[in-house]
């Protein structure tokens, strides 16, 4: 009994230290909703919306939702009934955000959308992503040129109930297929999972063991498959990703993944929370709902001047 | 000396007491803990609002009690909530084709087929279960593929959106069951509530709850003093479907969307619910209530970490040590029983 009640101290104790808040002259509180941060993509997506938001004075309370639409409705109940100020949201899913978004708008809260969209306009303050379709044309374009505008490719796609997954296939197809001596031999999803990803190209691989190239709908996926290519020996096979994540710009230096398109994180998050701040302080919307900011092409030639998905400062050149 | 071993024998009460209400006194433990370190942690709204969350998986964890009491586990609550949000959500924006004809259900209609589907899928669960003497583990986690498998085929993966209905087919209404509310109390704590109410009365007063509680104490034993086994294995898995496709409606109402990952691993949290209540994995032990307030347990442990500011990773932690402190507590308390009853023998032989 004696060692129970000292656990239970032990616990309450580690409990409160770790929600040690001071919410001493705050400017209000400001909630970050992403998925889940295993994915670095919305790890930092989230850490930068925080770090902005208590640079400029507020509270802040970063949680996730785990791609689990009725979860993330009752982080959205919790955030109004604990009276946040404002919402910045990557949604887990486009139709099934609505009523949450709504919801929040009844209760007078604000909700700044961030590299997910909605299926409607009118309900959230902003909608601002990145130019998904811009950014998988321009990754399309040097995949096409360091193909030889020839060869075998295989597309690994994002999880269909992703509108993402839609536009990035789209922007990458406009452009390939106007190469005809391109073939894509399979094409299948993996859900964005770097797991899924490793176990499908070591399936594909089995049925196409010379493929050229590889096109993926994400960053994760691209080490998956990398991964799996280099465990069957076939290291000269060119992959590309999207999003432009620390590891895979580290993979880009290190010769391994050729390419992917920089989502504009930093300034999406940063975007959002000036977009809210600016709402709070003066009663109207700065800008109109919808907004894309274009992404950026990381190859072996400037991969080491961006990380976190942002540039470094002072940084211009990989000589 | 007679009158030391009474005394021995009082505190050995008492503390198998504070054991056996062990998931009242965590709640309020986690209630103490919160009220301390979140500011408006107790104020009638964050509680209404808590318990409308603490309502899901209370539902779900109900119809899993049924289930654990006989000694069995339904892994498959989580997928069949999605697949009936998913016949749902195409009953109301799709309609129902036969042949070249599409009809389109009303509301209460689409509940009716919906929560027959859900328990549909536990009659199978059950029945598999029973007449193939198939592990419960295993011919669950078939129906956990199943029900997944069949809720994304319903739409391709898509989701449903915007499940308002038209005023022209007569569909409207589908979400006043999940926005609506009755005495500023929403419909799922009522459907909670009734559920809770309906179940203590099943196991408490009627046969059947008798003899769930029979065949999960000692099978063989229920099965001689001439207990249908079949039938109650089939009844509580049953139930449990009940209550999952009740969880389904409710969260596609509240989200006037079905999506297909609807309810995906909610089974752990309504299992962790039941085990937290006092119920014991092997059968024959444990009460409604007692899951009642362990999924209050959970689902206050989950808000209040949000609204504490604890990061997801840690809040995996601090629930994954939540849960399994308790069934230590448990264990403590399975052996202090013992231990209480023997001291009882022992007093009355002195007393002889």
């Amino acid at each position: 009994m004696k060692k129970s009640l000292l656990f239970i101290v032990v616990l309450a104790l580690v409990l409160s230290s770790v929600a040690a808040v001071s919410a001493a002259e705050s400017k209000g509180l400001i909630y970050v909703i992403t998925p889940s941060h295993s994915n670095p993509f919305f790890g930092s997506e989230a850490e930068i919306a925080v770090a902005k938001a208590e640079e400029l004075g507020y509270t802040t309370k970063s949680v996730v939702h785990d791609d689990d639409a009725n979860k993330q409705m009752e982080l959205f109940e919790t955030a109004i009934a604990e009276g946040a100020k404002a919402i910045i949201l990557d949604n887990a899913g486009a139709d099934a955000t609505v009523s949450a978004v709504q919801k929040a708008k009844d209760a007078g809260i604000p909700t700044f959308l961030i590299d997910r969209e909605i299926s409607e306009e009118g309900i959230a303050a902003a909608q601002i992503v990145s130019n998904n379709y811009q950014g998988a044309s321009m990754v399309a374009e040097y995949f096409v040129e360091l193909m030889e505008e020839e060869g075998t490719y295989i597309e690994l796609t994002g999880r269909d109930t992703d509108t993402n997954a839609h536009v990035r296939s789209q922007g990458y197809h406009d452009v390939i297929d106007e190469y005809t001596d391109m073939k894509m031999i399979a094409q299948d999803t993996a859900n964005w999972d770097q797991t899924e990803a490793f176990e499908k190209m070591e399936t594909m691989l089995q049925a196409n063991p010379d493929v050229k190239g590889v096109i993926c709908g994400n960053d994760t996926m691209a080490l998956g498959a990398k991964a799996a290519l280099d465990a069957a020996g076939k290291k000269d096979v060119i992959v590309m990703g999207f999003d432009g994540s620390d590891d895979v710009i580290q993979s880009i230096k290190d010769g391994g993944i050729k390419a992917t398109g920089l989502q504009p994180v930093a300034a999406i998050s940063i975007a959002a929370v000036e977009q809210a701040d600016y709402y709070l302080t003066n009663g109207k919307f700065e800008k109109e709902e919808k907004q894309s900011i274009d992404c950026v092409l990381i190859n072996a030639e400037n991969a080491c001047m961006y990380a976190k998905f942002a540039p470094i400062e002072g940084v211009t050149s990989c000589d | 000396m007679p009158e030391i071993k009474g005394k021995k024998a009082n505190w050995l009460k008492i503390e198998s007491f504070i054991m056996k209400g062990r998931a009242f006194i965590a709640l309020i433990f986690v209630l103490i803990i919160f009220t301390i370190i979140v500011p408006n942690f107790v104020n009638s709204t964050n509680l209404v609002v808590m318990t409308k969350h603490v309502a899901i998986y209370a539902t779900l964890a109900i119809g899993m009690t049924f289930v654990i009491l006989t000694g069995g586990i339904d892994l498959s609550v989580g997928s069949i909530a999605g697949l009936c949000a998913m016949m749902a959500g195409g009953f109301i924006n799709e309609g129902i084709t036969i042949g070249s004809n599409t009809f389109y259900p009303s509301v209460p209609m689409v509940l009716i087929l919906t929560m027959a589907i859900g328990t549909f899928c536990g009659i199978i669960n059950g029945f598999i279960i029973a007449k193939f003497n198939v592990a419960a583990f295993i011919a669950t986690l078939g129906m956990w593929y199943v029900a997944r498998g069949f809720a994304q085929i319903r739409s391709n993966g898509l989701t449903f959106p915007n499940l308002v209905g038209r005023p022209e087919l007569g569909n409207t209404g589908f979400p006043l069951l999940g926005a609506g509310s009755f005495l500023g109390v929403s419909y799922s704590i009522w459907i909670m509530l009734a559920f809770m109410l309906a179940s203590i009365f099943i196991t408490r007063k009627l046969p059947f709850g008798r003899h769930v509680y029979a065949i999960g104490g000692n099978e063989k034993a229920a099965r001689m003093s001439g207990v249908s086994i079949d039938k109650t294995k089939i009844g509580v898995y049953a139930i449990s479907g009940f209550c999952s496709s009740v969880v389904g409606l409710i969260i596609a109402s509240q989200l006037v969307a079905s999506h297909p990952m609807t309810g995906d691993s909610y089974e752990m949290t309504a299992i962790a619910a039941v085990v937290l209540g006092g119920a014991s994995l092997s059968g024959g032990i444990g009460s409604i209530g007692g899951t009642v307030i362990g999924a209050f347990v959970i689902g206050i442990l989950s808000d209040g970490l949000v609204m504490a500011g604890v990061s997801s990773f840690w809040q995996q932690v601090a629930k994954g040590i939540v849960i399994v402190f308790a069934v230590i507590i448990d264990q403590v308390q399975r052996r202090l029983q013992e231990r209480v009853s023997l001291s009882q023998q022992v007093e009355e032989k002195e007393n002889a």
